[in-house]
């Protein structure tokens, strides 16, 4: 253990206290409460003591060597404040809004044990200075989250939950390989180091690296909702419990943020073809799950929706600072500010949406629309969230976004110095603008739906609900909405802060000349979204996305086809059956057909044919059997004594188990023959032996000697086995005589 | 001199009082003394096996048969971890028996069983030559089927039956390896290293011919790990034995066979004769075949034992691959998994059998909502679970670590990369059927009945045992060092 401690302490408290809490609700529901609130808040506290710290002593670092083989590495630099203050901050919030939010929920011991441990988890990842600890924290985060999801245990969430834990149980299962693929390659995981290391072997090694990132990036991609691994995203925010979606959106998602960004700026520093990848992952993210938004008809499925595609955003952002190359400042503070952005966001909107929920228990927006009216102030912090996330000017996403398409701009204008081609930056940039103009589209269809329009049945019941959140939970949206507002409001004093602040993460450094945020060319940018987004909204959502039912009133059309779903179509048709199908079989197979009973069918077969041709073989046969009625003979004769010893042994050790009839019919041999001398004894009875005539039957007669032949040859073979007993035994004494004397 | 009465003592006194419980079957009619007695043997013996494992190395000839062939008994780094797995596991799993054999028949016979398959095992852990290995290795099969065909239904003597042939077919696979290996001039004492490689005796037998008879030598004793092509015993005999029984062999018994293999490879012919040659080839690719085998066959299954049994298939072969990468961190992840899955296999078998005692279900599928009736059953399965998927901070992970690295480092063309992706799809395959397990289990579904689950708990006897293995999963996880370093110790003496 060495280092600053502090850090330390961030990560292991909530662990400790989630037992706490949940030993407490054991006995208390409401001491549980207090104690899961206040362990939150003392999160903060503590995350706020080492933010002061970072501030006087700069950046700090704690190493536990041998934890969990490798050591926890733990690191605290500028970005590494921000989303620790930022992640301890979210947790505080939901904390605050839980106790009302769960109110009435069963099983609420397991949900605020989970819950602390993920916050712990998330620190422990936020916080790590090698990936070997990110992976560590991270795959405890993946599956304590999982209880989150399927909180409810409806069928939905218990099938969002399969998806979600199958996505992090694989996803963890990559980036590990990715991690040994790296490891193997660079010969460490500390972040610091790795850059070093990577360009030491990258000649010789290119291909392994590059194996190893698409494995890292598949593995954090995953967590933040990457297409085409997004599947999980949409179908487990919404089944979450509100502050759980909002924690999951805001925050978990980042977590895979957070370690593309590592890889990107460690591993492939500037490498462009990397950038490349990036960037056209962040545009189909991007662009899809603006689509999704606008087609849903949910309220947290269309937030979840805007979640993936604000990822998208933020990877653009990402695949930018590669492609840019060393001055890359634009990007770098605008894929920053951008994650800051999006996190303060979705807690506000999920929260408002988990009000929502708690009042109606509903979240399709034919049934919860005009729940908001006259309710100025969830209007209110609700309206700060979408303005945010649409990117209208003077509030804080038109900051990020205006520098995530500044840098697109200065990409495509060193292009064109370069004299390459910018046809298709222009046509990214025109896809930016586009996905800005949808969000700005679903997110007015929202907030029409809930704040504006009337519900044509149940309006006055809505209306009257004066107390639809407590004090607690109002001041637990509340004091995120006005950050919110100020940051928007004033970026050159909170935003630009940040940026310089965190910068130095990603190697960025600050920007030539400032960047001017209200200046016209900026403005236009945001103008032409806004444009768009009026478009979308009024141009297609208001015509072709509702319509009217039978009894004329107007309603949101759930358009987007239930069979388009990538995990129902390709994911698990894929996986569940076909692979699993395959190998199962093939493993079957194997399993049964093992090679000793294969060898031991294989003995048997070979042994009976040989057997059916000795039988064939009547030569051999009559042979074996004349040696056989010899030797029976033969023992007969002399062996009386052994016969007794025979008998004797026939009566005590070698008893035969089954007494075996013999009936007095003889074989074929003693029939045919036995008739035909019976027959020439009837010609001679009359004829020569007249007199004394021959009395007895032949066929008896040989039938009897063949009985006792037969008894005779079982008494052998039973001796014989003696024999060897007694040679075995024998040989035995002979062989320790040997060995002995 | 001590050493040697105490040697004595700890492989004797399970023998003899398992002798004399066997002789007195049926006639001690109280339990609890029989209980208190047998525990106190268990005790004792564990005693005086930590005492041994704290002792300097020793090696104790017994019996000089003639000048080459001689029973002979040593201590080193390998038999003191598997001489403290076996007492911790047979303390443990004896405890959990206790409660357990209530609802079988004949306890007295296997109690006395038990014991001596104990004191065989601790002989075995010590074994300071090839002849003492074999011996001992046939006599832990034949005194370990009683526990097999414990209850004596037709299924379990086929069982038992099958577990015999496999395991005298394999040894007896081994024991003609061992012939040519003799007849040709090797002495079958243990050094570490080998000394095969290394020419320092004069050795008659062909090149080819020697490599050929390892490979029988280590299918032969992989018979007992259950390696493919001769795990067929193994999922059939562990459902059917008794659950405590069941854990014992799967956690410890299987690992005889790994004891065995580490023994003759790296220290009697040692590791450079065998690297990069087509044997080293085939051992991998028989583990990796039974590792993804073993996962997909205990994915399909239904009958929980049994599908606990398929997953000792596979993960006993991860053992098996790390030894097989013939590097010192693959030897580090195979001896520290033999540890770690002895662990959690003990325990899954304890809970599978805390469930079978509980409540009488045996299949997958009929353990919806089991969570709320045997919570603390179940903690301990889905810790332990995800300990054996490779979740960290659990003790899987770190083992699985250094296997991939090993596998890595290697040099073995194809299989560096194959071997860790093989593991990592049977690691997904695991969560695929022991977390889907546990989700069930706690997570019924909305339409479950809460108002009806009736919270009964196993008693302490058994629930201390679990919670132990658990509870060691988790630490072990979290703080390996101790337990890596002293496992890379014995890497760096053989490798």
């Amino acid at each position: 253990m060495s280092g600053n401690v502090i850090l330390f302490h961030t990560v292991w408290f909530p662990f400790a206290a989630a037992f706490v809490s949940y030993l407490t609700g054991r006995r208390s529901k409401a001491a549980r409460d207090r104690v899961v609130q206040f362990a939150v808040a003392a999160e903060f506290g503590l995350m706020l003591a080492a933010a002061a710290i970072y501030f006087q002593g700069g950046e700090q670092e704690f190493l536990l060597a041998g934890f969990c083989g490798q050591g926890v590495y733990l690191k605290l630099d500028g970005f590494r404040v921000v989303y620790g203050v930022i992640a301890a901050f979210m947790w505080l919030g939901t904390g605050v809004f839980s106790r009302e939010y769960f109110g009435h929920y069963r099983n609420r011991n397991r949900y605020y044990f989970f819950y602390l441990l993920t916050l712990g988890a998330t620190m422990g990842v936020f916080l790590s200075g090698d990936l070997y600890t990110t992976f560590v924290f991270f795959e405890v985060m993946s599956l304590a989250s999982y209880v989150w999801v399927v909180h409810d245990e409806t069928e939905k969430a218990m099938k969002a939950g399969e998806i979600y834990l199958a996505i992090a149980v694989i996803g963890g299962l990559v980036m590990l390989m990715g991690l040994l693929l790296l490891y193997d390659a660079a010969g460490t995981l500390r972040m610091s180091e790795l850059y070093d290391a990577v360009a030491a072997v990258w000649q010789e090694k290119q291909m392994q690296i590059y194996a190893a990132g698409g494995c890292l990036l598949f593995g954090f991609g995953a967590k933040a909702g990457m297409f085409p691994l997004h599947v999980w995203l949409p179908k487990a925010h919404p089944v979450a419990p509100a502050p759980a979606s909002a924690l999951l959106s805001g925050i978990l998602t980042k977590t895979g943020v957070f370690g593309i960004l590592i890889v990107c700026a460690e591993v492939f520093r500037y490498n462009e073809s990397w950038g490349l990848l990036i960037l056209g992952f962040g545009v189909v993210t991007m662009f899809g799950g603006a689509l999704l938004a606008v087609f849903s008809v949910d309220l947290k499925r269309t937030l979840a929706c805007s979640s993936m595609s604000q990822i998208g955003f933020i990877l653009i952002g990402t695949g930018m600072m590669e492609l840019l190359g060393e001055a890359n400042a634009l990007a770098v503070r605008g894929t920053i500010l951008h994650m800051v952005n999006h996190s303060t966001i979705k807690l506000i909107l999920f929260m408002a949406a988990g009000v929502v929920y708690m009042n109606l228990h509903k979240l399709n927006l034919n049934e919860i629309r005009g729940f908001g009216r006259k309710k100025p102030l969830l209007a209110g912090i609700f309206l700060t969230g979408a303005l945010s996330i649409g990117g209208v000017p003077g509030f804080s996403g038109y900051v990020s976004k205006t520098l995530l398409h500044e840098s697109i701009v200065e990409y495509a204008e060193e292009l064109a110095e370069l004299g390459r081609s910018v046809l298709w930056v222009r046509g990214v940039e025109w896809i930016f603008l586009l996905t800005g103009g949808m969000t700005v589209a679903y997110m007015t269809k929202l907030f029409v739906a809930v704040f504006l329009e009337k519900n044509p049945e149940r309006q006055e019941e809505y209306d009257a609900r004066k107390n639809y959140m407590n004090k607690e939970s109002a001041l637990a949206l509340l004091v995120p909405a006005v950050l919110l507002l100020l940051m928007g409001f004033f970026p050159y004093l909170t935003m630009n802060q940040i940026a310089d602040l965190t910068q130095g993460f990603l190697h960025g450094t600050s920007p030539e000349h400032a960047v001017h945020y209200f200046s016209w060319t900026n403005l236009q940018g945001a103008l032409i979204s806004l444009t768009i987004g009026a478009i979308v909204y009024f141009g297609i959502i208001r015509r072709f996305l509702m319509g009217r039912d039978e009894s004329g009133r107007i309603y949101y059309k759930d358009l987007w086809p239930a069979w388009l779903d990538l995990e129902d179509r390709v994911y698990r048709p894929l996986f569940q059956r076909g692979a699993v199908a395959v190998c199962g079989f093939v493993c079957g197979l194997v399993d049964r057909l093992t090679l000793t009973k294969t060898l031991l069918r294989g003995g048997m077969n070979l042994g009976g044919i040989a057997c059916g041709i000795l039988d064939r073989l009547h030569l051999v046969k009559a042979f074996l059997k004349g040696l056989m009625s010899f030797t029976a003979l033969l023992s007969r004769a002399c062996d009386y004594l052994v016969d007794y010893v025979l008998v004797f042994f026939r009566n005590t050790t070698h008893r035969s188990t089954t007494e075996r009839h013999v009936y007095l019919i003889g074989s074929r041999f003693s029939r045919v023959a036995g008739t035909l001398l019976d027959r020439l004894a009837a010609v001679l009875n009359r004829t020569i032996l007249r007199r004394r005539p021959i009395r007895s039957s032949f066929v008896v007669r040989f039938a009897e000697w063949e009985e006792v032949i037969h008894k005779t040859n079982r008494m052998i073979s039973v001796s014989l086995s003696f024999g060897l007993m007694l040679a075995i035994i024998g040989l035995g004494l002979t062989l320790v005589y040997l060995l002995w004397w | 001199m001590t050493i040697t009465w105490m040697f004595g003592a700890a492989i004797l006194l399970p023998v003899l009082s398992g002798l004399f419980l066997l002789l007195r079957q049926g006639k001690i009619q109280n339990r609890r003394l029989k209980c208190a007695g047998i525990f106190l043997v268990m005790a004792l013996t564990a005693l005086l096996a930590i005492g041994l494992i704290c002792s300097p190395d020793y090696e104790l000839t017994v019996w000089q048969l003639t000048d080459t062939i001689s029973l002979t008994f040593r201590l080193d780094g390998l038999a003191r971890l598997f001489m403290g797995m076996t007492v911790a596991a047979w303390a443990l799993g004896g405890v959990f028996a206790f409660e357990y054999m209530k609802h079988e028949e004949n306890e007295d016979r296997y109690f006395g069983f038990y014991l001596i398959v104990l004191g065989v095992l601790l002989a075995l852990d010590q074994a300071g030559n090839l002849v003492t290995l074999y011996l001992c290795f046939e006599m832990m099969t034949l005194t370990s089927l009683p526990l097999v065909l414990h209850n004596m239904s037709h299924e379990a003597v086929m069982a038992g039956l099958k577990y015999l042939f496999y395991s005298i077919g394999g040894a007896f696979t081994a024991l003609f390896g061992i012939f040519y290996l003799f007849a040709n001039g090797l002495t079958g004492s243990f050094t570490p290293g080998g000394y095969l490689s290394a020419g320092t005796v004069s050795y008659t037998g062909t090149t080819g011919m020697t490599l050929f008879v390892l490979l029988l030598i280590i299918v032969g004793f992989g018979t007992k790990a259950g390696m493919f092509p001769m795990h067929g015993w193994l999922p059939t005999a562990h459902p059917v034995a008794p659950a405590p029984a069941s854990a014992v062999l799967s956690g410890v018994i299987t690992k005889a066979g790994v004891l065995a293999v580490v023994r003759v490879v790296f220290y009697m012919v040692g590791a450079d004769f065998l690297r990069g040659t087509w044997v080293q080839y085939t051992w991998l690719t028989l583990a990796l075949i039974t590792v993804f085998m073993g996962s997909m066959m205990a994915y399909k299954e239904q009958l929980l034992k049994k599908r606990l049994a398929y997953s000792s298939v596979s993960q006993v072969s991860y053992i098996m691959f790390g030894l097989a990468t013939l590097t010192a961190d693959g030897f580090t992840g195979g001896l520290a998994h033999f540890i770690f899955h002895s662990i959690i296999k003990d325990c899954l078998f304890l809970c599978a059998g805390a469930i079978i005692y509980n409540t009488h279900r045996t299949r997958v599928d009929e353990l919806r909502g089991i969570g709320k009736e045997m919570p603390v059953t179940m903690w301990c399965f889905t810790i332990v679970s995800l300990g054996l998927v490779g979740i960290p901070p659990l003790s899987g992970f770190v083992s699985k670590w250094y296997l991939a690295v090993g596998s890595l480092g290697s040099g073995t063309g194809v299989f560096t990369w194959l071997g860790p992706v093989v593991l990592l799809l049977s690691a997904l395959l695991t969560a695929g059927y022991l977390l889907t397990l546990s989700i069930q289990a706690f997570f019924p579904g909305a339409d479950f009945d809460y108002a009806g689950v009736k919270k009964h708990e196993v008693n302490a006897l058994m629930t201390v045992p679990m919670i132990l293995y658990a509870a060691a999963t988790l630490l072990l996880g979290m703080f390996p060092g101790a337990l890596i370093g002293f496992i890379q110790n014995i890497a760096s003496a053989v490798l």
